[in-house]
């Protein structure tokens, strides 16, 4: 996906995302470069206290380096087929392309399965968006997907896995996570090779 | 079944206080947030849009489903094409056998309860696990889903505690983060060991061959990505025909469904994506198999005027705002529910029964304000009574009434007059608590007003004029308030020659038509029309002033509608419908010779259905109210029925009389002593309830109103 389209008030996006993104109950990181992602993201996984981490494969996520800041924060990087690393891992760190401003949405090319199970079955997803990829709203972003082939397996996530089945009463992480962490990344680092 | 067979269902709904409860806790604060997320956004034009989107697609379903076919099958997915149920459920019971598959994992589908596909591959000795929370919990009690969105909003913690218990074999405390969890434990075992995932869609794509999934729980997202093979079930309605067509049809169903901006999880699936299978098997690609469903839908497009209902895109909004589902559930419905649930069942499940549970609908067109592609479902339902009634005929005695009594004015007023003596034995102090035979139930909860000893047109001539008048104008009185309400004609009149405008009441005016028409029967409705019509074209008025909003949307919207293709009659009725204005409406437009008093009062206002959803008229009697003084308290739940519906509070009592209770609270809630409104109808309803619950809280008509605050003239 292309990532780049500049001249835009990115700040407001990101204001704007911030702000429908946590009424969604996420948590929402910003990194100014892949240095301090990299910073963020040790933080963020050792405050988890996740003993395995389970990392799609990712241009942008190689570019950080995010295996070397699970190792630094204490944690093991999860080996084994798909299924396994995403059912033993407690903590699930992925990337997305783009981000929608005005509902808190993260877009995802979720074709590679990996991608998929690592953002589904861990109590925790981290997920790493670069800032560049902001995007207004719903339109604008399916305007954009119209204009090339369509992924196999596209996903757009807004929060955390919520429930309201009985009773009526809101219950976060229902089949998916329960906590949803977003990390934006300025820069260099944020720009999809 | 009988309406007697579906009153007696009814009584037992009804008795079920946790389901009404729930429900009406939910409509309440559905309403509310409703409002709060489509404030700042313009709902009409984003409705016209998706319904001008999947209108459009209804009338190219079949050429919709072959592109999406072709860009499917070009990606590699396997599209099957079920012309019924039956086939769809073999097809995917075929499918389940030939991979030797254990165990299945659905996320929520409507079209697979259409199909009945759990019991049916139950019956085919294969497994099938419910995933989505709701939906599981119906599972395991054998029910069948309460709402298509919230499928067990009915139950209480306590019972879905107990259902856990049984099916775990260990106590589950009514915790419910702790039951959540035990759900995500047991289904994640699931989701791990099964061959197979059914799921459904909420749109499909023709030019990319996309299915597209909205979900809030993440099953939709594991049951489409564990399981080595995947199988879609997508109602033929659901085609659209581009991918630009997808994102307001996103932007109005969670906001409309359950007030979310966005869901959770939205998966867009083009063709086939890698899986591994739950023995580690490593797949490429896996299967995907796409199940286009016609089910009755082919059909519906064909039809001129069910073609509308394949607008649809199952947001439940219409359920979420019927004040008859709120009381009675499920039983509003078949698979579907509520007032699309009628329309969907005719065509989709169970013709007969859909029947029968069109007479569950008030007719108060709340629905259709907030239908999320801007179906007009009441006029839905009411083509499925007419045609009900068409194929089945009215039952003999309201077959004899309609046909013979109500289209020869003379025997009809007769009655009337005999009536008004008959009931002398029922009338204890000006009020009828108990009725004989089968209008015994109109007087259950709801004391009665007695018809009139004098009609208003014997007393009309008695009343003051005008001593010189400026102009006149026609007065439709309405059965209700010529024979009922003398006095809110009177007050009407009061007005008028305050005015200094003459009353014209033509004699040979009769009952608006709208019960006939309301019961299915138009010709009926059309002949009265054509009475009042001639009856009013000799008057030389050109205001027909009515103070019952039910009479004036029949005039003013009925009429043109019966009559529009009537060379003779379309032109006097488009002609009538120009002269017809609602009191409030009127006396409002002449708010400037009414000379009222201005000492505070405060009251509550109870909008008329008709008056406000039928002709768009809620502003108009508030000012005037206020230009006599009046602060309205506003009641919560504003423009809801009062549950009278005219013949269905003879038919469906009970339903009557618990819609009404609840109108009834929110209105004392108000907190104001007097409850002003536009139609009789809504009067004897609410009127008659707190009279039977002893409320000091009087109703009054604003004309009774208005006719007792205007200061002296001097024109007399």
């Amino acid at each position: 996906m292309n990532t780049g389209t500049p001249g835009r008030d990115t700040e407001a996006l990101y204001g704007a995302f911030v702000g429908s993104s946590r009424a969604l109950g996420a948590e929402v990181y910003r990194a100014g470069d892949p240095a301090a992602a990299r910073e963020l993201i040790e933080r963020l996984v050792r405050e988890t206290g996740a003993r395995e981490v389970a990392v799609a494969s990712a241009p942008l996520l190689d570019a950080l380096e995010a295996e070397k800041a699970v190792t630094a924060a204490g944690a093991v990087v999860a080996t084994g087929s798909v299924r396994e690393r995403a059912v033993r891992a407690g903590l699930g760190i992925t990337a997305f392309e783009l981000a929608i401003a005005a509902t808190g949405t993260l877009v995802q090319d979720a074709t590679a399965l990996d991608r998929r199970l690592v953002s589904m079955l861990p109590p925790v997803h981290l997920a790493v968006v670069p800032l560049s990829g902001l995007r207004a709203d719903l339109r604008e972003v399916m305007a954009e997907l119209a204009e090339r082939q369509m992924p196999g397996y596209l996903a757009l996530v807004s929060g955390p896995s919520r429930t309201a089945d009985i009773e009526r009463v809101l219950t976060i992480g229902v089949h998916g996570p329960g906590r949803l962490m977003v990390v934006f990344v300025d820069g260099e680092g944020g720009r999809v090779p | 079944m009988s309406v007697k067979e579906l009153r007696r269902q009814a009584r037992e709904a009804l008795a079920d206080k946790n389901l009404a409860g729930a429900l009406g806790r939910f409509g309440d604060g559905y309403a509310v947030s409703r409002e709060e997320i489509f404030r700042g956004r313009d709902f009409q034009a984003l409705r016209e849009e998706v319904g001008q989107i999947k209108g459009h697609a209804a009338l190219r379903m079949g050429e919709l489903a072959d592109r999406f076919q072709a860009a499917a099958e070009g990606l590699g997915a396997r599209v099957f094409r079920a012309a019924t149920a039956l086939d769809a459920l073999a097809y995917i019971a075929g499918l389940a056998r030939e991979h030797g598959v254990d165990l299945i994992v659905k996320s929520k589908s409507m079209a697979s309860e259409e199909m009945h596909l759990n019991r049916y591959l139950g019956e085919q000795g294969l497994n099938v696990a419910e995933t989505d929370l709701g939906e599981w919990i119906i599972q395991l009690s054998g029910q069948r889903p309460s709402h298509m969105v919230m499928p067990a909003i009915h139950l209480t913690r306590e019972e879905v505690a107990a259902i856990f218990s049984r099916e775990t074999g260990r106590t589950v405390h009514p915790d419910i983060p702790e039951m959540v969890e035990l759900a995500r434990r047991e289904l994640r075992r699931k989701f791990l060991a099964a061959g197979l995932g059914v799921s459904g869609a909420n749109v499909a794509v023709a030019e990319t061959g996309t299915v597209v999934m909205v979900t809030n729980e993440g099953n939709g997202r594991l049951t489409t990505s564990l399981p080595p093979v995947h199988v879609v079930i997508v109602g033929l309605e659901k085609l659209v025909p581009r991918l630009a067509d997808v994102a307001p049809i996103l932007e109005v169903l969670p906001r409309s469904a359950t007030a979310q901006p966005i869901t959770s999880y939205v998966t867009m699936i083009t063709g086939p994506v890698g899986a591994e299978g739950p023995d580690g098997r490593d797949y490429p690609r896996k299967e995907l198999h796409i199940v286009l469903l016609d089910n009755g839908r082919t059909r519906m497009a064909a039809d001129p005027v069910f073609r509308e209902a394949l607008r649809c895109v199952r947001c439940a909004a219409c359920l979420n705002v019927c004040p008859v589902y709120q009381q009675v559930g499920a039983l509003f419905g078949d698979v579907y529910t509520g007032g699309i649930g009628a329309v969907l069942t005719a065509f989709f499940t169970d013709p007969q029964r859909a029947g029968e549970i069109q007479n569950l609908c008030l007719d108060c067109g709340r629905c259709r304000e907030v239908c999320s592609a801007g179906i007009d479902l009441p006029g839905l339902i009411q083509e499925l009574r007419r045609r009900t009634v068409a194929g089945a005929g009215l039952p003999r005695t309201r077959k004899v009434f309609f046909e013979k009594v109500l289209t020869d004015r003379r025997l009809f007023h007769t009655l009337l007059r005999v009536a008004s003596r008959a009931q002398k034995p029922f009338v204890r102090g000006g009020r009828i608590r108990h009725l004989p035979l089968f209008f015994a139930g109109l007087a259950q909860g709801r004391v009665l007003p007695p018809i009139a000893a004098s009609p208003f047109r014997d007393l009309a001539a008695s009343l003051p004029r005008p001593a010189v008048a400026r102009g006149r104008v026609g007065f439709f009185a309405g059965c209700l308030i010529d024979f009922v309400y003398p006095g809110i004609g009177a007050a009407v009149q009061k007005v008028c020659t305050h005015l200094g405008l003459e009353t014209v009441i033509p004699l040979g005016q009769t009952c608006c038509g709208f019960p006939a028409h309301h019961a299915g029967v138009p010709d009926v409705a059309a002949h009265l029309a054509r009475q009042n019509i001639a009856a009013f074209g000799q008057a030389g008025v050109d205001t027909v002033v009515t103070a019952c909003p039910t009479c004036a949307e029949a005039l003013k919207v009925l009429y043109p509608r019966l009559l529009g293709e009537d060379r003779e009659w379309g032109d006097r009725a488009l002609a009538l419908a120009g002269k017809v204005v609602d009191f409030a409406s009127f006396a409002w437009a002449h708010r400037g010779k009414l000379r009222l008093e201005k000492e505070p009062w405060i009251c509550a206002y109870h909008d008329s259905c008709h008056l406000k959803r039928g002709l768009g008229v809620s502003e108009e009697p508030r000012r005037l109210l206020a230009a006599a003084g009046a602060s309205i308290a506003e009641a919560v739940g504003g423009g809801t029925c009062c549950g009278f519906g005219g013949s269905y509070a003879l038919d469906l009592p009970e339903v009557s009389r618990a819609v009404l209770e609840r109108r009834l609270q929110a209105l004392t809630a108000a907190g104001a002593p007097v409850v002003a409104l536009d139609c009789p109808g809504c009067l004897l309803q609410i009127a008659g309830g707190l009279e039977d619950s002893g409320s000091p809280v009087t109703v009054r008509h604003t004309a009774q109103i208005i006719a007792e605050r205007l200061e002296p003239t001097q024109t007399m």
